[in-house]
């Protein structure tokens, strides 16, 4: 679960060795997405901050 | 700025980008300091910056590279920020080893502001998007940075499966889950 977002730059780096550009993109996206929700799902405790 | 200059300063970034990632993994590797869920997510945000610096170098430059380039490290500075103000408290303790007296994930907030500020910087010069003209063969530096970048994420992925299975990592993890939970093969603990 935690690789899922390097296994997406990975292959979208793959597409992009092997020129398609907007396949690369559609990784590096679909990764960045990925990225964001294992933060939020990891992000749970309350920090120690009075703001 | 030349669409050459901009892929030599493009190169430099990259080379600047895996330099870091390859000195996390030093870390892993050497002096045994596992890195926790939030560190993984934070070289995922480094993978995702480099890999717009990357487009750019192996296809023309362009505003949506230095995009993806952007929002990744964004979200990776997002990320060490979080963790950051974790420990920010007196007293509240830490994660990691410390590099120049500052942690792991200090550095990397203010690298990712680093290729923020690099690409806005890069943005401001239109004439690197004018050539209209199909990329060149990348050169040595390039082609070498790019190639890196592409091992460290394929390495990433294995080192990340290996401490945390196929399932979310532990909080702080202190051995190679993978060997000991999954294959039974053997278990590499750290100090």
């Amino acid at each position: 679960m935690m690789s899922l977002p390097l296994l997406l730059f990975a292959c979208g780096l793959g597409a992009a060795w092997t020129s398609r550009r907007e396949v690369a993109m559609g990784f590096c996206v679909a990764g960045v997405l990925v990225l964001l929700a294992l933060f939020r799902f990891h992000a749970t405790d309350v920090l120690n901050l009075g703001l | 700025m030349t669409a050459d200059l901009s892929r030599l300063l493009n190169a430099l970034g990259l080379v600047a980008v895996d330099t870091v990632l390859v000195l996390a993994f030093a870390d892993q590797v050497w002096f045994r300091d596992l890195p926790c869920p939030i560190c993984i997510l934070q070289r995922a945000g480094f993978v995702a910056a480099g890999f717009g610096l990357a487009l750019n170098l192996m296809f023309c430059p362009r505003p949506s590279h230095y995009g993806l380039a952007i929002l990744g490290a964004l979200i990776g500075g997002a990320i060490s920020a979080d963790q950051v103000l974790h420990y920010v408290v007196p007293g509240s303790g830490s994660y990691g080893n410390t590099i120049f007296g500052l942690h792991l994930y200090t550095w990397a907030f203010i690298a990712f502001a680093a290729v923020v500020v690099g690409c806005g910087v890069m943005l401001l010069f239109d004439r690197q998007f004018e050539s209209g003209l199909p990329p060149s063969p990348m050169t040595l530096l390039p082609l070498s940075a790019v190639a890196l970048l592409t091992l460290l994420a394929v390495s990433n992925v294995a080192s990340t499966l290996a401490i945390c299975g196929v399932g979310l990592c532990p909080e702080a993890p202190s051995g190679y889950l993978i060997f000991h939970e999954n294959l039974g093969l053997a278990r590499l603990e750290s100090p």
